[in-house]
């Protein structure tokens, strides 16, 4: 089976120890039956960690436009204005639930749902820490491209119900949107794929390190360049301006989620910040190192050679600085996100499909080859360890 | 309890449940639903012929490919859908009925 | 007990999306079913162990071909199942009870042929102890550049063509009207 949460809270004796106990007074083995348990409080953490996370990107959102605008921001509602976020959900909630009454009701409903359910499912696969992974699937990188594109049909659905040109409009160019830009991530996706040598994030982010100099955005030249192709295509795939032509509030009122109101319009918003979250964890697995903590102190060994610790409180403690590790960097990408959207206008919808079609594609395509090249010319080494083998050779030589 | 009986009855019903859309509808695009679940029934069932009979992974190439394939042909059929639509103004199967035009 | 579980929700979420299919008179919401019992036959795969064929089957299916479904009904008219467009009777885009009682017949034929030849295979399957689930990834990759490479070229120049001609076939034409 997989590495996941469970696997790695095992080698805890108070967990076999309980395994034991309950297995005595049950009667029959609790294994299963404790795994299950372990995994519902997981999932149900990192929901709540997410939509918290979902939440915070609003206000985020909302305070460093302020800062980039030259204003404040929200700073009532709590400290700073940091409870702006629950205030706006208290608001979303209380509001009446219009359903329009050409709508297709079923399609009306179902179309946020499906959009949280994409975004929720790919949170399955994204690598918070080594021990903290809820699976860790042979194919991790693959299933979450595949559910990402669920959100695809959700924004397709949710202009179709909703019976109005508006929303159809919006609808239809947000999803043929959505699939153009799958091609340039996904192509970038399989660049990494090749220097890695496999699907699942565990061997993704095993194949580099806690320095900068060890993150396959700097492996070679075809990863550098296919970094900002996954990132700009991944701002599209979010329906994050610049690209946010389905959403564009002076264009198409408000492009598929115009009929919707309350806390529908609320899921359809929270979806959208979490799967800038999950693309921005992703791209951080992928190119910027993931959870690698420099100087190897993510496994803790270290922790019990210098300091005597407990192997397994060593190791919670690697595992913290590994979940500190990835947070930073793709918070830090989360800003660089809100930053783009507040500086760079809005592009036409035939400048996307362009930008799309005519250059990300054959970009990301070279890039394929490229990698593809270097894996087979170098032998998979990186840039860097050329580089010091031949000075090494050239300075032993001497 | 999960053996080749299992997934032959789900594959089976699946076949049938594709043949059914297939006649029944008169609508192309339904009918096209209608391939699309044939198409799962035979990728199911090579999938766990390779499972439980084999041992090898030759049904899954097998699936792969004929979900390639039907990605294909569901592209040139709606393709061809979206052409005749230009043509005749309606997706009713009956009303490709003759050679003219 | 896990894989049980899961294969009894994929079974059922497989079936019931196919039954209602079948049963459904609205277009669109039997492209949902169709999702529906596609995820259904993904969560079927990963039961047997067949896990780089569930997420393949998710990517192609769940994201590529329902999406393109959605685009070609939107394309064509909508989901209206009119009957009379110009006036002409024609019988209902999604069936009425002959076309719905040819399809009954039909398929109780071809269930006898397939219920036949199924027996003869439970019948004379040998019993043999199954081996544990292993990572498929890799050796599907290897597979498929050695033992496959002919399919596999032969299917990429396939995926090419379908690729153009369906953009070509389908682009919209300045209508010469003669």
């Amino acid at each position: 089976m997989n590495s996941t949460v469970v696997t790695y809270l095992s080698q805890s004796k108070e967990l076999s120890a309980a395994i034991a106990w309950l297995s005595k007074t049950l009667g029959f083995d609790a294994n299963s039956l404790v795994s299950f348990l372990v995994f519902a409080v997981v999932c149900l953490i990192v929901v709540g960690v997410m939509a918290t996370i979902g939440g915070l990107g609003t206000y985020a959102e909302r305070k460093i436009s302020a800062d980039l605008q030259m204003r404040m921001g929200p700073n009532r509602v709590g400290p700073y204005g940091i409870l702006q976020f629950l205030a706006d959900g208290v608001k979303m909630i209380l509001k009446e639930d219009i359903i329009p009454s050409g709508a297709d009701k079923f399609t009306f409903i179902l179309a946020p749902i499906m959009c949280m359910v994409g975004v929720f499912a790919t949170l399955a696969v994204v690598p918070f820490s080594s021990g903290f992974m809820l699976a860790n699937l042979n194919v991790g990188i693959f299933y979450l491209v595949g559910m990402a594109s669920l959100v695809g049909v959700g924004v397709f659905l949710g202009g179709y119900a909703s019976n109005s040109k508006w929303s159809m409009l919006g609808g239809m160019r947000g999803a043929s949107q959505i699939i153009s830009y799958e091609i340039p991530s996904t192509l970038s996706i399989i660049s990494i794929v090749i220097l890695a040598g496999g699907l699942s994030m565990g061997t993704l982010i095993g194949g580099q390190g806690g320095l900068p100099h060890q993150w396959y955005i700097l492996h070679n030249p075809f990863a550098f360049i296919g970094f900002f192709i996954f990132f700009i295509a991944s701002l599209a795939e979010t329906n994050r301006a610049p690209f946010d032509l389905p959403e564009a509030e002076s264009e198409l009122v408000s492009g598929y989620h115009t009929e919707y109101s309350g806390m529908r319009f609320g899921l359809f918003a929270l979806a959208e910040y979490i799967e800038v979250f999950v693309v921005c964890g992703v791209a951080v697995a992928l190119f910027l190192g993931g959870y690698n903590v420099p100087f190897d102190l993510g496994t803790g060994a270290i922790f019990t050679e210098k300091l005597g610790l407990d192997s397994m409180l060593s190791q919670n403690i690697g595992q913290l600085l590994e979940l500190g590790s990835f947070f930073t960097k793709t918070l830090a990408l989360y800003y660089v996100v809100i930053w783009v959207r507040w500086t760079l206008p809005r592009l036409r919808v035939d400048q996307l499909m362009t930008l799309c079609w005519k250059y990300l594609t054959p970009i990301a395509l070279f890039n394929l080859l490229g990698c593809a090249v270097w894996m087979y010319a170098f032998d998979g080494k990186s840039i860097y360890s050329l580089i010091f083998e031949t000075a090494a050779t050239v300075g032993g030589s001497h | 309890m999960i053996n080749l009986g299992t997934y032959l009855g789900i594959s089976f019903a699946l076949f049938i449940c594709g043949i059914f859309v297939m006649i029944a509808r008169k609508n192309i695009i339904a009918i096209l639903l209608g391939i699309e679940l044939i198409l799962n029934a035979a990728a199911l069932n090579f999938a766990a012929y390779s499972k439980f009979v084999n041992g090898n992974l030759d049904g899954h190439i097998m699936s792969l490919f004929i979900i390639v394939i039907a990605a294909a042909e569901a592209a040139v059929g709606l393709g061809i859908v979206i052409r005749f639509f230009q043509l005749r103004e309606s997706i009713h199967i009956d009303d490709a009925a003759s050679l003219q035009n | 007990m896990f894989t049980n579980t899961l294969f009894l929700l994929s079974a059922a979420i497989t079936l019931g999306g196919a039954f209602a299919v079948v049963y459904t008179q609205n277009l669109m919401h039997a492209c949902i079913f169709l999702l529906a019992s596609l995820f259904g036959v993904a969560g079927l795969y990963a039961c047997i162990g067949a896990d780089f064929l569930a997420a393949a089957q998710l990517v192609v299916y769940a994201g590529g071909v329902i999406i393109l479904m959605l685009f070609a009904i939107m394309l064509t008219g909508g989901a209206s199942n009119s009957i009379n467009r110009y006036g002409l009777v024609k019988i209902a885009a999604m069936g009425n009870t002959k076309t719905f009682f040819a399809a009954g017949f039909t398929a109780i034929v071809t269930s006898l042929v397939l219920l036949k030849i199924i027996a003869n295979v439970l019948k004379n399957q040998p019993n043999k102890v199954l081996a544990a689930n292993e990572a498929t990834v890799e050796k599907l990759g290897t597979l498929l550049a050695t033992d496959h490479i002919l399919a596999f070229e032969i299917s990429s120049v396939l995926l090419l063509g379908a690729l153009i001609g369906a953009a070509v076939i389908s682009r919209p034409r300045k209508e010469k009207h003669d």
